[in-house]
């Protein structure tokens, strides 16, 4: 097809679609000022019904739980997917050299950024730990927390580089904590059911509204979201980076010069 | 609407069709980061916290790195060898 052809046939379509969009666009509620009727009633039952500050955390984990057990088997396959992928053609073995790109130059990390990313990467792991335990006071909570975690443990990488990172970061490690975290959450789910009650009923002790335990089973599938998420993250940072490693068959870039 | 949410909508704006019709690859890459940091400013003025911390670290952090090593793994170049 050629350019002209192709641009007339969009130019047909957009003309085609324009009044339905227009149609659609005028029905949509004002900018800046859309109170849905769901978010109003989520925020006057919240707080009496479940002793959460949160209304997002009670709406995922409590409420929703149900669609967010399916996000969180998402996720779950999706990291699966790709680590299959990813080892699948690079294979078990691991070297603990990063690769070399022929032609570039390789600079020595300067003490300044080492210093400046092993703060950072302290910090922003506490920050991230204080973020899932919060979840059901401030904003945030199990999957922003997980993914802070894991932007923790790149800056670890910035800091360590490739090696001595690897050294620290195992991969096993991280399947037992995904998976727990998986299970954590279809457990909690799942044990109202024993005891006759709905799937993913909240039957634990709500405590106290804007305390640190409050919110009863959101506390257990916050955490469950926070593990598997940051486990997840890591995995599918771990994997991708594995891909830039050096061959075992390389040989050392000192050792070609001599 | 507030100058600020209205400054940070014509960024975002600008931003997204730079990501686009930058054509490096490695440009694109800092042109998304920018983008992402951007959307995460925005989403924090329209009081949308939550998805601004998200999309500040899958935006900013993770899917750059994606795409850095995807670069990184083609300039290594491993089928030839």
């Amino acid at each position: 097809m050629s350019p002209g052809l192709r641009s007339l046939l969009l130019l047909l379509a957009l003309a085609l679609l324009a009044p339905f969009a227009w149609h659609v666009a005028k029905a949509l509620p004002q900018f800046g000022s859309p109170t849905a009727a769901y978010g109003a009633t989520v925020n006057a039952l919240g707080p009496p019904l479940r002793h959460v500050s949160n209304m997002v955390a009670a709406v995922n984990f409590d409420f929703r739980a149900l669609d967010t057990l399916g996000e969180e088997s998402m996720l779950f396959c999706a990291v699966t997917g790709a680590v299959v992928l990813l080892r699948g053609t690079r294979g078990e073995g691991t070297t603990q050299r990063a690769g070399l790109i022929p032609g570039r130059a390789v600079l020595a990390r300067s003490d300044a950024q080492v210093l400046v990313c092993r703060i950072a990467c302290t910090l922003t792991m506490l920050f991230g730990l204080y973020m899932v335990l919060h979840g059901t006071v401030t904003p945030g909570g199990g999957f922003q927390g997980g993914v802070i975690i894991a932007s923790a443990v790149l800056l670890l990488y910035l800091a360590e580089g490739y090696g001595p990172w690897r050294r620290l970061i195992r991969s096993p490690l991280l399947d037992v904590l995904e998976s727990l975290g998986v299970l954590l959450f279809v457990g909690a789910g799942a044990a109202p059911l024993l005891s006759g009650h709905a799937a993913m009923s909240n039957l634990m002790p709500l405590g106290h509204f804007r305390d640190l335990f409050s919110g009863g089973v959101m506390l257990v599938t916050n955490f469950a979201v926070g593990l598997a998420v940051a486990a997840g993250f890591v995995m599918l940072l771990l994997e991708f980076l594995e891909e830039t490693r050096a061959l075992q068959s390389d040989s050392l870039p000192d050792e070609a010069q001599r | 609407m507030k100058a600020l949410t209205a400054a940070l909508l014509l960024l975002v704006a600008v931003a997204g069709p730079s990501v686009v019709l930058s054509r490096d690859p490695r440009r694109q890459l800092f042109a998304l980061t920018a983008f992402g940091a951007l959307l995460a400013a925005l989403f924090e003025v329209l009081q949308a916290p939550d998805v601004a911390l998200s999309e500040l670290v899958v935006g900013t952090a993770v899917t750059p790195l994606l795409f850095a090593v995807a670069l990184t793994s083609i300039a290594l170049d491993r089928r030839r060898r």
